[in-house]
């Protein structure tokens, strides 16, 4: 055996055997390379599962999706109002459950075939009709935002009409989702279910190469209808360490860095990196159990939403990347928002007081908190000082802590008999779905809803079905804004935060924007 | 001997039958499934519903199993919910990346931590042994993740020698010298704590020989001192030190999950986390099976060699 014929300076040079690797590596390919002119690379926080926009539920996915696809709608840029994409024109019928839209003509796919009535009608149907030939391509886990949908139909090659079973106002922004992106059916039908790793769309990138765990990477597509981007080709690295990723973005390997986590932002401080911030539809709060216990009193909810104080978790805890929440409706959905909502001051006297009225001095409560989750920001930390903040007025609340799908399993299934309060987070594309789902009597777990605290107020429900029918915005508008007033006053949660989603730019990269959809559009984008 | 090995490959059958029972159970029984997983949010009991229709997970228990049974007797591992992709293309090319970092860090831990051993024990008590020993010390009390962490800070970050993440470089050349540059880092990390533990049993394996009549007698007659050590002392203690190695080659591969984590390293470790978090039934249960088959083989082939070395051990 060679091994034992070593000497002790052949010892020596094992051991410094990895130094010399280095050595050689580093001689022959400069490791930390510059990232070239006019290719962006983005770090994402986990691989894709799909390039089909139909069936993703991921806002990580989305990502990509946005920049190679386009909707028949898409949201205007900097607000969640809808403008056109695809569809030039739409018209609704009086009693809104048709909507008719006129397409932009001369659009191709990225595989040359071409974009009319008949692509668009192939791709709701191979969603929502059991039956189509290529439904097998699925599952198409969002479908149901198209439920409402009863037909699709190609009145000539610009035209189509979708016909709803009851009128439906969110049905213009689902459009804008995601979920709405078309695709090419010429793509679905040569590639079947492999349709998701060789995606075609008509955006302003297109499909190149998607190299498992490492990148996907899609290039410019000269013909964009809306003008073609600034850029030759966006990488999208999967990095789904936090830490991991804060270090390629300071190492030069990433260009633009989405989900910076709080802790991280003081690293970005100087002039080579830009960060960006942007509140989106997102709402942090916590489930109150109104059924029965404690807070099944109106007084010992108000005062819970007196008693914890959210600009301290909003500052320090989470480090100013989001705002403290006043109400159910995030403020990014502009138009629906009611402007004259204060949040509940921090005020422990109050929640005291109330306590006292309500004779729930000292009440043992059960407080579900989850490690993390999509939208759950710390929760672990953010529960923390919930609980002392609560423990600082009287009551006794013992935290429980489970892992995300479990936590969902005990929650949504609903609170009674388990738990008082637990944690939630929510991120919509319309004001219309969290309150619908999950504040609503008809949304309680056993009716197939997220009410898992059993709030209940006719009037709310009222309201929420009649903005869901109203297809003036205006109209909608003023039902929101109602309802947000009565939900507040009624307290069925404490309404804790809203969140600034945040990313950091090179000082390569500009003309960039982070949009209150919290999609990323990269089309205007440059990079030198 | 051939009579011996189909003996050994037969015995195989009712363990791997036993860890699909096993893995298969467990991910039916931990609560989050994974319709509610992709769904987040609008994880409805009507939606949750449909999807577990759609994924074929509204089938009895046993009626399950036996499905995928069946089809992985076929090569057909199905598809991971979480990548859209055949499960066994996922694993093979997960479990080719764990196997380079891997082996590589075993390699390296091999021969510093047995020749940090031998010198330390040559030395005894001298400047070089208690350098080791510090050295070694504090090498076995760094967490692995955290020393990557460190590791990237310095050398990837500040000194900018290595990429920080990844197994290749992103564009250019998919040379060896790019895998180098990505592999030294994620392989040095991960050997660093087995090195540790690989030297202190050398050293005390090497000081149990030194001790003996044979090196005294080598000695004795004039033999050069390194001589005594690496010829002499070496060969017998590495008797006791190969089982060590055995037992850290094992050790090597599971912490590779958390250095696949830091260092994003394409490996399986890093693939069965996510995996587990997605609730991704299929890839969890086809990755396990997968690599408790490997691990099978390979104690089987061990077990083999060993009978053909060593006659004492009856085929």
């Amino acid at each position: 055996m060679k091994f034992l014929e070593m000497t002790r300076r052949g010892a020596l040079a094992a051991m410094f055997a990895t130094t010399a690797l280095a050595g050689v590596s580093m001689g022959v390919a400069p490791a930390a390379a510059q990232t070239p002119p006019g290719v962006l690379i983005v770090g994402q926080i986990a691989e894709p599962k799909a390039l089909d926009p139909a069936a993703v539920t991921a806002v990580n996915d989305f990502r990509i999706l946005m920049n190679v696809y386009d909707g028949l709608v898409r949201y205007k840029d900097g607000t969640l109002e809808v403008e056109p994409a695809l569809a030039t024109d739409w018209s609704i019928s009086e009693d809104g459950t048709e909507y008719t839209f006129t397409l932009r003509e001369g659009v191709s796919f990225h595989d040359g075939s071409a974009f009319n009535a008949e692509a668009v009608v192939f791709n709701f149907e191979r969603m929502l009709n059991e039956d189509h030939p290529f439904h097998n391509t699925g599952p198409f886990p969002l479908a149901f935002f198209f439920s409402a949908v009863e037909s699709v139909e190609a009145v000539d090659d610009l035209t189509v009409k979708f016909k709803l079973n009851a009128p439906y106002a969110p049905f213009l922004s689902n459009l804008a989702y995601p979920t709405g992106l078309i695709v090419s059916p010429e793509a679905v039908k040569t590639h079947g279910a492999e349709f998701g790793r060789n995606p075609s769309g008509t955006g302003a990138f297109k499909f190149a190469e998607w190299r498992s765990n490492e990148a996907v990477v899609v290039e410019k597509n000269p013909d964009y209808w809306d003008g073609a981007a600034e850029l030759d080709a966006v990488v999208f690295r999967p990095i789904t360490d936090a830490n991991t990723r804060t270090a390629e973005m300071l190492a030069g390997g990433i260009d633009l860095m989405v989900e910076v986590p709080p802790v991280a932002l003081s690293e970005f401080q100087g002039d080579a990196f830009t960060v960006h911030e942007q509140a989106g539809p997102h709402v942090w709060f916590l489930i109150l159990n109104a059924k029965e216990g404690p807070f099944a009193d109106k007084r010992v909810r108000q005062a819970a939403n007196y008693a914890i104080n959210k600009s301290a978790i909003v500052n320090d805890v989470l480090e100013g990347t989001a705002e403290v929440a006043a109400g159910p409706t995030p403020p990014a959905f502009a138009w629906a928002y009611n402007e004259s909502l204060e949040p509940y001051p921090y005020d422990p006297d109050k929640a005291r007081e109330l306590l006292a009225e309500a004779g729930a001095e000292g009440a043992e409560l059960t407080f579900y908190v989850t490690e993390g989750g999509s939208g759950m920001l710390d929760p672990i930390a953010m529960g923390t000082a919930i609980q002392a903040d609560l423990n600082a007025v009287g009551l006794d609340v013992k935290i429980e802590t489970y892992e995300w799908n479990t936590f969902l399993g005990e929650v949504n299934p609903g609170l009674e008999g388990k738990a008082d309060m637990a944690e939630m987070a929510w991120m919509t594309n319309d004001p219309d779905t969290l309150p619908f789902l999950a504040l609503r009597t008809d949304a309680w777990p056993d009716k197939g809803g997220f009410n898992s605290g059993y709030y209940s107020n006719p009037k709310v429900d009222e309201l929420l079905e009649a903005a869901r029918v109203a297809t003036d915005q205006d109209e909608r508008a003023k039902l929101y804004q109602e309802m947000q007033t009565i939900v507040q006053e009624d307290a069925p949660w404490v309404f804790v935060a809203n969140w600034k989603q945040n990313a950091v730019t090179s000082d390569r990269v500009g003309d960039f924007a982070l949009q209150p959809s919290f999609f990323l559009l990269l089309d205007d984008v440059t990079k030198n | 001997m051939t009579g011996y090995i189909v003996k050994r490959l037969i015995s195989a059958v009712p363990v791997l039958l036993g860890i699909s029972v096993i893995v298969f159970l467990i991910m039916a029984m931990i609560p989050g499934d994974p319709a509610t997983a992709i769904l987040g949010s609008y994880a409805t009991p009507e939606n949750v519903e449909k999807l577990n229709r759609d994924l074929g997970l509204d089938k009895p228990l046993v009626q399950r199993y036996f499905i995928w049974l069946g089809n992985m007797l076929q090569g057909d591992f199905g598809r991971s919910f979480s990548l859209n992709r055949a499960v066994l293309d996922e694993v093979l090319e997960r479990f080719n990346a764990t196997l380079l970092l891997a082996g590589t860090s075993f390699v390296i831990c091999s021969i510093l931590g047995v020749a940090a051993g031998v010198v330390s024990a040559a030395r005894q008590y001298g400047l070089a042994d208690k350098a080791i020993t510090f050295a070694v010390l504090l090498g076995i009390s760094i967490p692995s993740f955290f020393l990557g962490m460190m590791m990237i800070l310095i050398f990837a970050v500040n000194l900018r020698w290595f990429p920080v993440s990844g197994m290749w470089p992103i564009y250019g050349a998919r040379d060896l010298s790019a895998l180098i540059s990505h592999l030294t880092l994620p392989a040095i990390a991960l050997a660093v704590v087995a090195t540790g533990v690989i030297a202190r049993l050398s050293r005390s394996a090497m000081l149990e020989v030194l001790r003996q009549d044979f090196i005294r007698t080598a000695r004795a007659k004039g033999v050069h001192e390194r001589s005594v050590i690496w010829r002499h002392g070496l060969r017998a203690a590495m008797v006791s030190i190969i089982p060590v190695l055995g037992i850290q080659a094992g050790f090597v591969l599971s912490g590779a999950v958390y250095i696949e984590m830091v260092f994003q390293w394409p490996g399986v470790g890093r693939m069965l986390v996510d995996a587990i978090l997605k609730r991704d039934i299929l890839l969890v249960q086809g990755g396990v099976v997968f690599v408790a088959a490997c691990y099978v083989l390979f104690n089987i082939a061990v077990d083999v060699a060993q009978s053909l070395l060593d006659p004492r051990i009856k085929a």
